[in-house]
């Protein structure tokens, strides 16, 4: 009899704790016999070498963390934007759906010069090696944080780490329990609808975002670049065992996106062209007992662009010719984190890329590009107050080149609260696709055998933080040389400028400067974040323009032709020697007015660009402001939230970035305001 | 006694006095060889829950100590089999002290049970909580010493949280030293209304630091990860309460290794061989820091090394009035 019931209760426990196993039924401990097993188990380690941040005073570089508090507070709805609050980041828009992001200034519309990584994944893409910004299957709500690193970086963050990298982190499938739907409306046509779901369970975590978007763009009369999207993504993530966990992603985008040039340029006329956009990712990660960690991640990419083409109304009536780019883009790497003893810790790997593109229109025929690399980096605790990161990367580009970027820096903490960094790096950026194998027929004709660009930085840091006073600094100095600049080779038989254009590299250039951020909490919620960065740029001429044989040429027409292709050249060192000085800055307040009302507004500040390839140059000012309620929770709802922006709140508009003279047809960012209702389950 | 054994020997004729002689000295010699051991020749029995880590880590140690005093315990190292009904018995985990309490040992020490697991034990077992040879050495730490690892570890921080599936028996208690110690005590308490994920969210809005106590429903190896990471995220350290624990990625943690708890069995074990009685049921007198420095690093919290912690600790322990 008591036999049975002791079975019949060890049954019961066996059923219980199957239950809970499930996730069908919360387990209280009330229900179970109190054991030492709480004391005694083996737990995963959660919070392995790779998942810790280093801390900002302990990192390699300058590093700008941007959270999500941040990017709420800012009230931006399109993420490049969020870079603004980067010290040293030129942010614009060559038009509604393509915005520039570039570290540093560029030579053009396609920022090129930056590594940017979503979980790991390289987003930056052939043929251009720029970043298609509106094609990321990523709502701006599921990033978790944005880690800016201001400096080359190819030690630890892979190729094209050149001027800088964006490392997006996107929120962990186990952070977004339950479920809301968020809606937006406001000028410029915008209309957004969100809905996220995730759930954390015992050994699967998910969340899944569903997302629409649609906006006019700038101003409709002079381009035509309104766009709607529709995206979807997934990230699940598996955990077999408590070493093992597999993180698994997918994500999705498609959309129509307007282009062509209204008033004053009726040679591109306005057309929708389709963008489709999915990528694949999973990594698998197992944590040693002793905390080291091995992680194999692949990923695989791919866009498609159609462009209906069009004929142009204006006279001669130009054809645009029907285009098409379908971009591929496979990677493999391996990870390995040790920790040398208690004060060494080494990340070492490899990896493999595949990218190819197929782009008649700028390619003519199919590319295909393989890269390697192999990447260690070293942190190593000398003293209490001495850090020194050490790390390279040795790359084959798959275009010829081997390239190995080495990284060095010593942080050194006068005290824990003030620490001075030296360091200094070099990194490469392998030519894009077009540069060493465009072909578009009647514009650009590359003629390849073009080297790497070369970057080597030196910089000089302190980050301080005065506690007693919730201030903390975050201040460098850089002087940086970037060689064998590529640019545009207006190579021609009689007049330089004429087409096809090929590519050089043609300049180098000097850039030095100052930055920092300023960061200053008071009470609990409130903020005053104040980001000044100062550039500036010297540019010289190395190489020389081509010359393209004209053998039927009389000789004193070849002097000629001499003589002007040394004219263009002057221009290009005068266009470049223009870019002089740069500044630019950011203000981001918040401030609690109530419980449940939270109001921040930001400025931006931009002095003329430092683009090459832009035909007049305007200083951007803008304030943008946001109010938002918190709702408490009720029947029908877990809470949310109600939230009131206005961008660019004190004027109509400001020019933003053209290649063509602004005086008939002015791109403008004008004023707007849109309101967003988000309610949690 | 002796004297009157003599002189009844001598009353003998003297063939049957040599013979009588003989066997008194041996039996003397056989009392003598035996009578010290029996004064000291406490018969040990150490049942174990498992014959794996720390039950064998704990009976590898108390063995090595005990056959230092010429004790050699008999090691039972399946809960099953039949517990002998004389002597000291140690009941090593719940599954193991489960058994003994069910069985006719006279004096049962527990050890490597939790504080609650023995007292269910004293209600399950009435005859056992009346019994003066019913001991525990508990595996928790007193809650003041967790309290005191708070202020020596995180001095800056004021509030601390704490989530539970159901109030904890110390809760009073640790309410009342958190209010000795001014620190602001935030509680969530787990239900079907709330899930373990709002609570801790709703936790994380209030609290600088998150003081796990051991409670399966909430700290479990599947949940674990999901409440690092979200305190992690939040910047909030977490107090755990294993080494386990601190290297999943809590800050640090207070504890008793089986190494230690067997030096403390021992002491224990002595005075019961002196006095044949046990000692109340106490909690572990030695512990160990663990911190990890690593999580402390990057939480941007500058923390003293686990050996001053352990020391600081300690002292505020002694100065406790």
């Amino acid at each position: 009899m008591n036999g049975s019931l002791h079975e019949s209760s060890q049954y019961a426990v066996w059923l219980l704790s199957s239950v809970c196993l499930l996730g069908m039924a919360p387990c209280h401990a009330n229900d179970d016999v109190p054991t030492e097993t709480d004391y005694l188990q083996d737990l995963p380690v959660v919070l392995s070498a790779s998942r810790l941040n280093q801390p900002l005073s302990e990192s390699p570089n300058a590093v700008t963390v941007i959270d999500r508090g941040m990017i709420k507070a800012s009230g931006f709805r399109n993420l490049p934007d969020v870079f603004r609050l980067v010290p040293g980041m030129f942010v614009d828009n060559s038009d509604g759906h393509t915005p520039i992001v570039a570290y540093h200034g560029s030579t053009d519309e396609f920022s090129r010069r930056m590594q940017v990584l979503v979980d790991g994944r390289s987003v930056y893409l052939p043929p251009f090696s720029n970043v298609v910004w509106g094609d990321i299957p990523l709502h701006i709500d599921d990033i978790e944080r944005i880690e800016v690193v201001r400096g080359p970086a190819a030690a630890s963050h892979g190729a094209n780490s050149f001027q800088g990298v964006i490392n997006i982190i996107t929120r962990d499938a186990g952070s977004a329990h339950g479920a809301s739907v968020s809606v937006t409306k406001g000028d410029g046509g915008v209309s957004d609808v969100t809905a996220h779901v995730g759930r954390a369970g015992a050994d699967l975590d998910y969340r899944i975002t569903l997302g629409y978007r649609a906006d006019d763009g700038l101003d409709t009369n002079v381009v035509n670049d309104n766009r709607t999207a529709r995206l979807a993504n997934l990230r699940a993530s598996y955990r077999p065992t408590g070493s093992d966990s597999i993180d698994f992603q997918l994500g999705y985008n498609e959309g129509i996106w307007g282009m062509g040039i209204g008033a004053g340029r009726k040679s591109d006329p306005f057309r929708d062209t389709s963008v489709y956009s999915n990528f694949e990712q999973i990594a698998w990660t197992r944590v040693l007992p002793q905390g080291d960690e091995f992680k194999l991640q692949y990923y695989h990419m791919y866009r498609h662009l159609t462009d209906p083409g069009g004929l142009a109304p204006a006279f001669g009536a130009t054809l645009i010719p029907p285009d098409h780019t379908i971009v591929h883009r496979d990677d493999v790497e391996l990870q390995h984190t040790q920790q040398l003893g208690a004060d060494n810790r080494l990340v070492w790997g490899g990896g493999m890329r595949v990218d190819s593109a197929d782009s008649p229109l700028s390619l003519k025929v199919r590319q295909e590009i393989s890269q390697s690399r192999i990447f260690a980096h070293d942190e190593w605790r000398v003293s209490p107050a001495a850090v020194l990161n050490v790390g390279a990367m040795f790359e084959k580009d798959g275009m010829g080149h081997a390239n190995t970027s080495p990284r060095a820096s010593l942080n050194y903490h006068f005290t824990p609260q003030h620490t001075v960094r030296v360091g200094t790096s070099v990194a490469y950026r392998s030519p894009a696709m077009v540069e060493e194998k465009g072909n578009t027929p009647g514009e650009f004709l590359a003629r390849g055998g073009l080297r790497p660009e070369k970057i080597h930085s030196r910089e000089i840091g302190y980050l301080g933080e005065f506690s007693t006073l919730g201030l903390t600094v975050d201040a460098r100095g850089f002087y940086d040389r970037i060689s064998d600049v590529i640019y545009l080779d207006p190579q021609g038989p009689l007049i330089p400028t004429l087409k096809p254009y090929s590519f050089h590299n043609l300049m180098g250039t000097t850039e030095k400067g100052f930055e920092g951020t300023l960061k200053y909490r008071w009470q609990d919620r409130n903020s005053l974040i104040f980001n000044y960065a100062r550039l500036s740029v010297d540019c010289t001429i190395t190489g020389t323009l081509t010359r393209v044989a004209a053998p039927l040429l009389p000789p004193p027409f070849g002097a000629l032709a001499g003589s002007l292709l040394q004219g263009k050249l002057q221009e290009i060192a005068n266009t470049c020697a223009n870019i002089g000085t740069w500044n630019s800055g950011s203000v981001l307040l918040t401030q609690q007015l109530r419980h449940d009302v939270l109001f921040s507004a930001g400025y931006y500040h931009q002095s003329p660009l430092p683009v090459m390839n832009t035909s007049e140059a305007t200083t951007m000012r803008r304030v943008d402001m946001r109010i938002a309620k918190s709702l408490d929770k009720s029947k029908m709802y877990s809470g949310g939230e109600i939230a009131f922006v206005v961008q660019n709140a004190f004027q109509s508009g400001y020019a933003e970035y053209s290649t063509v003279p602004q005086t008939n047809f002015i791109k403008l960012f004008n004023r707007r305001a849109y309101l967003t209702a988000t309610l949690n389950f | 006694m002796l004297t009157l054994l003599r002189r009844s020997i001598f009353s003998l004729p003297a063939p049957a006095r040599h013979l009588a002689t003989a066997l008194v000295a041996g039996f003397l010699l056989f009392i003598c060889a035996a009578s010290p051991a029996q004064a000291a020749q406490l018969s040990v029995t150490v049942v174990l829950s498992e014959n794996t880590g720390a039950y064998r880590e704990f009976s590898d140690a108390l063995r090595e100590s005990l056959l230092k005093r010429n004790i050699t315990p008999v090691i039972v190292e399946d809960p099953a089999r039949p517990v002998p009904n004389s002597g000291l018995v140690i009941g090593v985990g719940m599954k193991a002290a489960t058994a003994v309490a069910a069985s006719s040992a006279p004096a049962v020490l527990n050890v490597l049970v939790p504080k609650s697991g023995h007292e269910k034990l004293l209600r399950d077992f009435p005859r056992r909580a009346s019994s003066r040879n019913y001991s525990a050495i508990f595996l928790d730490q007193p809650i003041g010493r967790q309290v005191a690892l708070i202020k020596a570890a995180l001095p800056d921080k004021q509030y601390v949280g704490v989530l539970y599936s159901a109030p904890p028996v110390e809760l009073a208690q640790l309410r009342r030293e958190m209010a000795e110690h001014r620190l602001g005590l935030y509680e969530q308490m787990i239900s079907r209304e709330l899930s373990l994920h709002d609570a801790l969210q709703e936790l994380l809005k209030t609290s600088e630091v998150l003081l796990a106590l051991p409670d399966a429903g909430i700290y479990n190896s599947s949940t674990i990860r999901n409440i690092l990471l979200a305190t992690y995220r939040g910047g909030i350290p977490v107090i755990g309460f294993s080494s386990a624990f601190v290297k999943a990625g809590a800050l640090c943690a207070v504890f008793s290794t089986p190494v230690q708890l067997a030096a403390q069995a021992d002491i224990l074990i002595n005075k019961f061989s002196e006095a044949q009685t046990l000692p109340h049921a106490q909690y572990p007198q030695e512990f160990e820091v663990a911190v990890n420095e690593q999580v402390a690093r990057s939480l941007g919290l500058r923390i003293k090394s686990a050996a001053e912690l352990h020391d600081e600790t300690k002292a505020f322990e002694r100065n406790k009035p």
